[in-house]
């Protein structure tokens, strides 16, 4: 966003960047710019937090009353107090018991599993859904009835029939999939007015859901794959690089 | 956590090594008091309105979102999967902050919003970004943007 806040300003209109790379801002020379030490995905700092996220805005929009630039580069000083973990935040969401499919356990298992799951997930989600009067699931475009057999069909290493989704590979609309299905849970597991750390959903996620073992299976299937198509997606679209195992 | 030494050591090399543009030029642009500016925001995180097709990386474009597209008509299609979602699901202006612009113009902090505000996707090459930029300033003018606040995921 700092080269595209100097391209901009290149072209006559003042700019203000907020930026999480301090780095970047640097190399870049931003015209003005104030760096945020928050975690990637959050460059107001704090979901729910208007006040905070006002005074982030303000610290940025105050450079514009500057005359000491070009290249202005701030430091905002206050650290977002959601990065810490909420003490006694527990999951929205109680997983079922029922067993995890092996690795090499066949499509229709890995398909049966997910949607036992999806079945305790689901009315959850619905109430947050409820409660929130939004959501972020709905990037693939396709129902949920039909998630578990478009990610499973890869689990062979290579696309089985036609996209289900018309502008996109199935690739591709799987992984966007992926997405939602990711949405869903972290959505399902965060009631109205909880404040868990982004960790602590995500360590929920990644560590204890059938969906997390499922993607991750995915991931390794496409790695394995001859399609490069799939080998790009899979193995860089899928799952963090933090959470790869 | 947005620190370097905070991310993992793959993520802090790939950023690191990322390939920032240089420029040769130093432009500044100055105006009238905040008070009386007209903002703009500009997004990396790739929204779009739900429904459509998500951006894809490598698409040297931006789409436009009206003041008036509520949040829930809003979904995040950014390709990278190493940052964090969760905020934005809780609250779209972490990311996006329309409501906090709409209430500085109503406090007359900022002199009002823009009718528009646009996206890209951030891991696209700015090196080829000029084109765009070229498009996106000309729908701004015409909007009567003198400000735009630069927010990245």
């Amino acid at each position: 966003m700092s080269a595209l806040g100097h391209l901009i300003e290149q072209r006559g209109i003042a700019t203000t960047v907020i930026g999480l790379i301090r780095l970047h801002m640097e190399k870049t020379r931003v015209p003005r710019g104030l760096w945020v030490p928050f975690e990637l995905g959050r460059p107001l700092g704090e979901p729910e937090d208007a006040d905070f996220q006002r005074r982030v805005l303000l610290a940025a929009l105050r450079l514009l009353d500057r005359r000491d630039g070009p290249v202005i580069l701030d430091d905002y000083p206050e650290e977002a107090p959601g990065r810490l973990p909420h003490v006694g935040w527990v999951p929205a969401v109680t997983l079922p018991d029922g067993s995890v499919p092996a690795d090499d356990a066949s499509a229709w298992d890995w398909a049966r599993a997910l949607e036992a799951e999806l079945a305790v997930v689901l009315p959850a989600w619905d109430r947050v859904h409820a409660a929130r009067g939004r959501t972020t699931v709905g990037v693939g475009r396709l129902p949920v009835a039909a998630w578990a057999s478009l990610l499973c069909s890869f689990l062979g290493g290579q696309s089985t029939g036609p996209s289900p989704v018309p502008d996109l590979r199935a690739i591709q609309a799987a992984r966007y999939v992926v997405d939602d299905l990711k949405a869903l849970y972290t959505e399902a597991a965060v009631a109205p007015g909880a404040l868990p750390s982004s960790q602590q959903v995500l360590d929920w996620f990644w560590d204890c859901t059938v969906a997390a073992r499922l993607i991750r299976a995915v991931r390794k299937a496409c790695l394995a794959s001859s399609d490069k198509v799939l080998t790009i997606v899979g193995g860089n679209q899928l799952v963090p690089s933090a959470r790869v195992t | 956590m947005a620190r370097l030494e905070d991310l993992t050591p793959a993520m802090r090399q790939r950023l690191t090594e990322l390939d920032s543009p240089k420029y040769d030029t130093s432009p500044f642009v100055t105006g009238g008091p905040l008070a009386r500016r007209r903002v703009a925001i500009v997004t990396s995180a790739a929204l779009t309105a739900r429904g459509e097709r998500p951006m894809l990386p490598g698409e040297n474009i931006f789409h436009e979102l009206p003041t008036s597209l509520a949040a829930g008509d809003l979904v995040m299609t950014h390709v990278s999967v190493n940052y964090d979602r969760t905020g934005f699901q809780r609250d779209i202006n972490v990311a996006y902050p329309i409501d906090r612009l709409r209430e500085l113009a109503a406090d007359g902090t900022i002199g009002s919003v823009a009718d528009r505000h646009y996206t890209v996707m951030g891991s696209n090459d700015p090196q080829a970004w000029g084109e765009l930029a070229d498009r996106m300033v000309t729908r701004l003018k015409d909007d009567r943007v003198d400000a735009v606040v630069l927010s990245p995921v």
